[in-house]
């Protein structure tokens, strides 16, 4: 009773979760909806007299995998986005007619399947779960398991090879840099500083908050652009502000502030 | 507490695999270790060995005697015909790998984007990616284990050795590199889905039998009732998944734009080696797991190789990319060999079958490994004169290597007095004993219409006049020189004399897959 009570709680949960996962248009969404599923399972697992597997759900995937994938969307950029423009026109539709049909077939099909009752499970975890796991891992699937780590290596050399980047010439010192920051600013006068830091304000001292420069503009130079979305509401604020004191608003732009 | 028995491994059954994946370990022990200058004089003589020592043993293997029994604990089928596809795919492999071997196949800096600046200077120096030869290594063994695994567990962990390089491989063509980039993705995100649809399938079939092992799902054919739905929906998703790898219909889109985007030597090696050992797999499943039902399987299985077929034969009509073309053909080729899996009955009919098989597929894979080695050595500026109108007239410039590409043609067709034609009368003769009359005459129509495009570019070669700036054919390279004769002399000496290959594949069919 208690397992089928949750299967249809988390069914419900995960199968939510896992069209959240499709539809969401923000990857790290996507990703915390894959966090939902993947815990999802483990419970299932458990549920299922299957506790070594939960806990192996939850400490690999959920904890490793998912922890990876979201440090690697982070590396990427939370603003980059795919293309969503469709190359062949009314594929969406076919396709969702097709998966419509597949699942479909798939649940009449189980429907009509009468299953007897799961026998043997008690007599395999006589020795415990875990080492008669570890038995069939070791003794019957042994190959299977051996032969993975080439799955493994290959797929880390895969990694490498499309990932890294010989480099070609000595790493630039920081004496360099700067060098070429002051030669930058010699021959076109940019900015040899470094960049202003995000502003603190009394009401907000967030990171997407533009610093205020001495005379009292707003520099837009401030803060990462991708994360940059008060600027603008700060600018009609402080335009209105300043236009009440009469100041002019200094547009500042790279270079100039360093006068 | 209790103990664990250690599992009995038969390592001298097992020595081949494990040969060719000790090798590529060692060739990444050679990528983290040698210097630089001398990894690929390094690994040139690893990989060509470890080949060649894997075939010697198979040889041995042969020879002391065909194993009854399942090695591995029961994971690795080490039998008649396991023993003649792994024959036929280090063979396979070994001259892929003298093609592969040539300099500027691929890519100097995979990372670099293409067409920056990065790239050029990563080309002036002069980097390569060595990293290929235990790539393919790893892909040769996994080859080797698909074909041979005993329960779907293993089968599905020997299609993802087998893939995972090659999709790596796919992406690393030194020109046009986009459309191999494309292709690379194209083949990774297609072949994941298919594989997915293989481990569904796996899944309900272990629902449905109670085990992955081969026999046991075979037994639990006629024990259990009541559970068909879970058994067909299980055995139809397996056959997506293997008819996938094998590029029959239904699932054939990745394969012309797969096979135009790697680089030569990776298609040759893609078109030969995992031709041959998804088909084994393909046989294996369909012969031994669910072979008992192959009167429902087996109209499905008819409708699959007419499609290919005639899919195969018609739209590579309408190619102008030579590389797409020849995969179109691979197609259709696909399709010829499905009439064999048809073809199944009692022993001695699945015997004479599956040497047909066997054979059919030790030809067309060696025939196909040629073609694509002439196909690197007709080059135009940019790379390999892909285009099918710069080959015009190629017959009056270098009469020699198109003679050669038109003889390897013919033997795609079918020509007598190539080995293709005794390929084809195999799995024919034995799909007409079989009682496939109907699907022998669309195979022979298929084979009359692919017989046109073949045709039409040997018209095109020698009966066309050679455009001015047409495309110059490289000196080969030894390597490529010797791919081409071997193929070129394999294609002669099978079609006038077949029956020593013959025999060979008789015997090792005759012992059928053990269970």
């Amino acid at each position: 009773m208690g397992e089928t009570v949750t299967f249809w709680v988390l069914a419900v949960a995960s199968v939510a979760a896992a069209l959240g996962l499709v539809f969401s248009r923000k990857a790290v969404y996507s990703a915390l909806m894959l966090g939902v599923v993947m815990l999802s399972l483990a419970v299932l697992y458990a549920v299922q007299d299957a506790p070594f597997l939960a806990a192996v759900q939850i400490i690999v995937y959920t904890g490793a995998v998912m922890m990876l994938f979201l440090f690697v969307l982070m590396l990427v950029g939370v603003d980059s986005s795919d293309s969503l423009v469709e190359t062949l026109r009314g594929q969406r539709f076919w396709a969702f007619l097709a998966g419509l049909g597949f699942a479909v077939l798939l649940a009449l099909g189980f429907g009509n399947v009468v299953f007897a009752a799961p026998t043997g499970l008690a007599a395999v975890n006589q020795a415990g779960n875990v080492p008669s796991l570890a038995e069939a891992i070791f003794t019957r699937y042994v190959f299977a398991f051996e032969v993975t780590s080439a799955l493994l290596i290959t797929a880390a050399l895969g990694a490498m090879v499309l990932a890294h980047r010989e480099r070609a010439e000595a790493k630039a010192t920081q004496k360099d840099l700067s060098r070429a920051r002051f030669v930058a600013f010699g021959e076109t006068g940019a900015n040899p500083a470094s960049l202003p830091g995000p502003g603190t304000y009394a009401r907000h001292n967030a990171i997407d908050m533009p610093a205020l420069l001495p005379d009292g503009s707003i520099s837009q130079l401030s803060v990462n652009r991708h994360l940059a979305r008060h600027t603008e509401e700060l600018l009609e604020e402080r335009s209105g502000e300043l236009d009440a004191s009469e100041t002019p608003v200094a547009e500042i732009t790279e270079g100039e502030n360093s006068k | 507490m209790n103990t664990i028995t250690a599992p009995a491994i038969e390592y001298l059954q097992l020595a081949p695999l494990l040969i060719v994946f000790g090798a590529g370990i060692l060739g990444v022990l050679v990528e983290a270790f040698a210097p630089r200058y001398l990894r690929r004089a390094m690994h040139i003589p690893l990989t060509l060995l470890s080949l060649a020592g894997a075939f010697a043993l198979v040889i041995v293997q042969t020879i002391k005697g065909v194993p009854t029994k399942p090695s591995a604990m029961g994971a690795v089928a080490v039998d008649g015909p396991t023993l003649f596809i792994w024959g036929t795919i280090l063979v396979l492999a070994f001259i892929s790998l003298l093609l592969l071997n040539d300099e500027d196949h691929f890519v100097p800096a995979a990372s670099a984007v293409p067409g920056s600046a990065e790239e050029e200077r990563a080309l002036i120096e002069g980097n390569v990616h060595t990293e290929v030869y235990p790539l393919a290594l790893f892909a040769i063994g996994g080859m080797l284990l698909f074909p041979a695994s005993n329960d779907l567990l293993i089968m599905f962990v020997a299609l993802e050795v087998m893939s995972l390089p090659l999709y790596l491989l796919c992406g690393l063509a030194r020109r046009r590199r986009l459309l191999s980039q494309e292709s690379a993705m194209k083949y990774f995100l297609l072949g994941a889905f298919s594989s997915a649809f293989f481990l569904y399938g796996t899944a309900l079939l272990y629902g449905y039998a109670g085990s992955v092992d081969l026999a046991k799902i075979s037994t639990a054919l006629s024990a259990n009732v009541g559970q068909d739905a879970l058994l067909f929906t299980g055995a139809a998703l397996l056959g997506v998944g293997l008819l996938f790898k094998i590029g029959a219909a239904p699932f054939q889109a990745w394969k012309p734009d797969v096979y135009q985007g790697a680089p030569t030597p990776v298609t040759a090696l893609m078109a030969s080696g995992t031709l041959v050992a998804a088909f084994g797999a393909l046989l294996r499943v369909f012969w031994v797991a669910i072979g008992e039902l192959d009167w429902d399987w087996s109209p499905i299985m008819w409708g699959v190789a007419i499609l290919t077929m005639v899919v195969g034969a018609i739209l590579a009509i309408t190619q102008t990319d030579i590389k797409r073309m020849l995969a179109y053909s691979s197609i259709a080729h696909a399709g010829f060999l499905l009439v064999g899996v048809v073809a199944i009955g009692d022993a001695k009919q699945n015997a004479t079958a599956l040497a047909a098989i066997l054979f059919y597929l030790a030809v067309y894979g060696i025939a196909s490994i040629g073609a694509f080695a002439i196909v690197t050595m007709v080059r135009d500026a940019g790379g390999e004169a892909w285009h099918l109108s710069r080959w015009a007239g190629l017959g009056k410039r270098s009469p020699k290597l198109a003679g050669l590409f038109a003889f390897f043609l013919l033997a795609f067709a079918g020509i007598p007095l190539t080995s293709g034609f005794f390929g084809k009368y195999a799995v024919f003769q034995a799909a007409v004993a079989g009682g496939a009359v109907q699907l022998v005459v669309v195979g022979v129509v298929a084979s009359a219409v692919a017989a046109f495009f073949y045709v039409r570019v040997i018209v095109l070669m020698f009966f066309n006049d050679p455009a001015p700036d047409g495309p110059t054919v490289v000196l080969p390279s030894w390597g490529t020189a010797s791919v081409v004769g071997f193929a070129a002399l394999a294609t002669v000496v099978l079609g006038v004399f077949p029956q020593p290959v013959l025999d060979l594949a008789q015997s090792a069919a005759g012992s059928l897959f053990v269970r």
